[in-house]
């Protein structure tokens, strides 16, 4: 059954049934594969898209639900890797093997949209996203540095 | 049981498919510099891949070497990028000498195949040329130099011959060449064309470590890092071939086992459902032609074929939810006997209690002697099984015919690789070509190539057709190489002086290791000294998870190092200084030194705040005797700040971290190791616990295991690494694995001072109060 998204910006066609994960539709048919699959089950958030400009797992969204909303993507956060929390990331080097970190700089895009000023615990509570290479400290400084660059 | 393995309802053609005619999906990466990285990565985000996987035609200097004439240099490597910086350090080696400018350069991988086809050119040093790690190891700087500095002359020698200039008057730096007295000037880029063809006399020697000038001196960040950042970089997992069709896969639970039926008729009229295929253990496999050998070798319980059922779709989410739909009938095998783990550890710590009849593998002295009198300190210890639970799940794609077939697989060593899938198809080695992808860490996890077994194993029962396997998270922590489950008895006296007269240890683990219990240069200073060991092996299948029963070991030796001590009421760090003295390697009292000072130990804290510490060595050589050598290996001490609230809430203010490595080559690439390392040694210490129910696997995802994250109250609020314990010895040694060992030991020592009690077997938060 075709479906329409809009994703970074886009009107995109799906062909798939509505009822399929956000997460695969964006991986399977329409080879975003930049959105990661870890869990499966809401669980680990490397899958983090921002709909509405919110974080959301990706794995456990039906794509029906996302019809009519404006899905945002890692591959859609700038044109040029200059987005704040890009620039944040690079900055501090955060990423390790990597495979985490497209979910965690949405996370954190979701996180600075709501609270431009996080502290540390607001930090530990909206960032729970896992990282199995241990970029924890790292990565709570980066959100800090992205909230002064936006 | 099989009939319907070949039921491939649609059809599938069978697509020609070769790398070039990859569908590329990233996001247009290259174009211009981009704020915020330092033009250090223009190079490689250029590469339009996404991956290094695919060796990009360019004049090439050396086997590791190629220069394009717009001047870039791309820098090949045998070692994947598993997230430890591996490629990044060798592209490094080669630009010491290669003299050219960091941002033109970009990395790629050595394909396994290249090298069978060139007779092992790359591969000469042995079984770690391919593995995922040691990039500074000794054979490796000395290739990767060497390459450099041979390819640097023969741009010199080109321009020398263009120029009409004596080559030894050029200066080759920056990626220019230049001949000051005549004021020619060219790019590597204008030269490399004609240099790739200059045969020299004799290949010029690299300069002494002293001389460097980026080595050593600089940190650079990973290369592939503009490619995560905007979610180019490509993952086994992110692979796509035209054509291909997705499978997951169920293998036994009760590793070892058998499928004694399913029922494909359940499932076969669900959406895009094509096939269901069998991997079938007992079906004999082709072996490995001639002289031929898989560097990491085949064994029934690390990369052996395993009982499976795998259904195979048009997209994965319809694969997924069949199989989880596919009724199958298993036979749980031998492991049925291992009812529940409160079993499994009953037996392997009574084998580690029964003295006497383990294989001695270390001895000074006379230990019975020695421990009939003297104050008696007694300990037992155990570390459970644990999961990788590496971020990206097990995965990988292939394309089977005949005679060939293609493998694209995020792999921790694809000569194994390619070996593993040579036995499995029957087709020779020669007409197998791995890919291999970026990797969403490896750990040891992704070495034995017993995932590539699994996806080659599907995809031969639909030859012609590209099969994507990927494996849910819940079906790769049940199919895991955990942590070696470990035990450990100790006894000791002390002399007068609080100091241990003797020390015996019965260690049973399901590896026989001593390192870090039988090495320990602790023994240089106990007179009478023994260690033995015992293999004990349930069902369950294991395999090295960052450093191979170190982390066991470690944490044994180190907390009861620490028990001696309070026993004495000497200071633990003291003690171990004392301990130490007859050692001639001064890496570890330095390293001690430092981290004390650093965390400011000894200091006044507040009631149920408290310090431990923890020192270890991986991985260093042994003697024939089993004694350490001196100045090899890491050593890496820490210092864990434990805080007990008076609610009884356990937290970790900081963490002090110091290393000797000899020589730190990449100071923000160790950095990023050391940190990680500690939280992942950790959450392995303080959270995590495999267990067993008849035979199989119990937890399967984040909601029964218990990883270390952002919000949990025992992530470390600091990590301090210092580098001030650093001998400049000239080695260059590993950073990966070192951090793993003494965090929990230090942990358990901190949490003892601060509530009076000790913990000795992991998970700890299990066992605390």
């Amino acid at each position: 059954m075709a479906f329409e998204l809009k994703i970074n910006g886009k009107q995109v066609s799906v062909d798939a049934d509505p009822q399929t994960p956000l997460l695969w539709v964006l991986r399977d048919h329409l080879q975003m594969t930049g959105t990661k699959y870890g869990c499966g089950i809401n669980q680990c958030g490397a899958c983090t898209v921002t709909i509405d400009g919110q974080a959301a797992r990706s794995c456990n969204i039906p794509a029906a639900q996302a019809v009519g909303r404006t899905i945002v993507t890692i591959e859609g956060l700038s044109p040029d890797r200059t987005h704040a929390v890009q620039k944040a990331w690079a900055e501090l080097d955060v990423p390790q093997c990597g495979y985490c970190q497209a979910g965690q700089m949405m996370a954190a895009v979701g996180l600075l949209a709501r609270n431009p000023n996080p502290t540390d615990a607001d930090i530990d509570q909206a960032m729970n996203n896992l990282c199995r290479c241990g970029t924890y400290v790292r990565i709570r400084a980066a959100v800090k540095r992205a909230a002064e660059l936006v | 049981m099989t009939k319907h393995e070949t039921d491939f309802r649609n059809g599938v053609a069978t697509p020609e498919v070769s790398r070039r005619a990859f569908i590329i999906t990233a996001a247009a990466a290259g174009g211009g510099m981009v704020l915020g990285i330092s033009s250090a990565t223009e190079a490689q985000a250029t590469n339009t891949t996404g991956y290094p996987g695919v060796q990009t035609k360019a004049p090439e200097f050396t086997n590791h070497i190629s220069i394009t004439p717009d001047n870039k240099v791309i820098v090949r490597a045998t070692k994947m990028e598993i997230g430890n910086g591996v490629l990044t350090s060798i592209a490094m080696i080669a630009t010491e000498e290669l003299g050219c400018d960091w941002s033109t350069v970009s990395a790629e991988y050595v394909l396994p195949s290249r090298n069978l086809a060139e007779n092992n050119v790359y591969s000469k040093t042995g079984v770690l040329a391919y593995f995922a790690g040691r990039s500074t190891g000794k054979e490796m700087m000395d290739q990767m130099l060497q390459a450099g500095a041979s390819a640097r002359e023969r741009l010199k020698a080109a321009a020398a011959q263009k120029w009409n200039v004596p080559a030894g008057e050029i200066k080759a730096e920056k990626s220019m060449l230049i001949h000051e007295a005549s004021g020619k000037k060219a790019t590597y880029g204008e030269m490399a064309e004609a240099a790739a063809a200059v045969k020299l006399d004799k290949e010029p020697a690299p300069k002494p470590h002293s001389q460097w000038t980026f080595l050593t001196k600089t940190s650079q960040k990973r290369l592939n890092l503009p490619l995560i950042l905007d979610g180019s970089a490509k993952y086994g997992i992110d692979i796509q071939v035209p054509g291909m069709v997705y499978a997951t896969v169920r293998h036994v639970p009760s590793h070892g086992g058998r499928l004694k039926s399913y029922n494909f008729e359940a499932i076969k009229a669900m959406p895009g459902v094509r096939a269901v295929v069998v991997i079938d253990p007992d079906e004999k496999r082709a072996g490995l032609p001639g002289n031929a050998v898989a560097p990491m070798g085949f064994s029934a319980t690390t990369n052996g074929p395993q009982a499976a059922v795998a259904v195979i779709a048009d997209h994965y989410w319809q694969a997924k939810v069949a199989l989880d739909l596919l009724p199958i009938e298993w036979d749980p095998g031998e492991g049925k006997q291992w009812t529940n783990t409160a079993k499994v550890y009953e037996t392997i710590a009574a084998a580690a209690k029964d003295a006497g009849k383990g294989n001695i593998i270390r001895q000074i002295g006379d230990v019975d002697a020695a421990l009939k009198d003297g104050k008696k300190v007694e300990a037992e210890f155990m570390t459970p099984y644990n999961d990788h639970f590496l971020m990206e799940p097990l995965n990988g794609t292939a394309l089977v015919t005949a005679d060939k077939v293609e493998v694209w697989v995020p792999t921790q060593h694809p000569q194994q690789a390619m070996y593993v899938t040579a036995d499995e198809t029957g087709v020779p080695p020669e007409k197998v070509t791995v890919y291999p992808t970026y990797v969403g860490m490896g750990c040891g996890r992704r070495i034995y190539g017993d995932d590539v077994r699994t996806v080659v194993a599907i995809a031969k029962k639909v030859q012609g057709t590209p099969v994507k396997v990927i494996w849910t998270r819940e079906e790769m922590t049940r199919q895991g190489r955990y942590r070696d489950l470990a035990a450990a008895s100790f006894t000791a006296t002390l002399g007068p002086d609080g100091m241990p007269k003797a020390v015996d240890i019965n260690q049973a683990a399901t590896r026989s290791s001593g390192r870090n219990l039988s090495d320990t240069p602790y023994a240089t200073n106990i007179p009478n000294f023994r260690v033995r060991t015992k293999v004990f092996n349930t069902n369950l299948m294991t395999g090295p998870f960052r450093g191979p029963m170190y982390t066991s070991n470690l944490f044994f030796l180190e907390t009861f190092i620490n028990q001696l001590a309070e026993t004495a009421k000497i200071d633990a760090v003291e003690y171990r200084r004392k301990l130490l003295a007859n050692y001639p390697d001064p890496g570890w009292v330095k390293v001690l030194d430092e981290v004390a000072q650093k965390a400011n130990w000894g200091q006044s804290l507040p009631k149920g705040t408290a310090q431990g510490v923890a020192i270890g060595n991986w991985a260093m050589a042994n003697t024939k005797e089993g004694a350490p050598v001196p100045n090899t290996g890491s050593t890496v001490a820490a210092i864990v700040m434990v805080e007990v609230s008076r609610r009884g809430q356990v937290s970790i203010p900081r963490v002090d971290i110091a290393m000797d490595l000899g020589t730190v080559m990449n100071q923000e690439g160790v950095r990023a190791q050391m940190e990680g390392g500690v939280i992942m040694g950790l959450s392995a210490g303080l959270l995590e616990e495999i267990n067993i129910n008849n035979g199989a696997v119990v937890e399967g995802n984040l909601d029964t295991y218990r990883v270390l994250r952002q919000n949990d109250p025992l992530l470390p609020q600091e990590i301090h690494v210092h580098f001030g314990g650093n001998t400049n010895h000239e080695r260059l040694s590993e950073a990966g694995e070192p951090p793993m060992g003494p965090p929990p030991a230090a942990f358990a020592h901190a949490y003892f001072k601060a509530t009076g009690k000790w913990l000795t077997r992991q998970p700890l938060t299990k066992y605390m109060a």
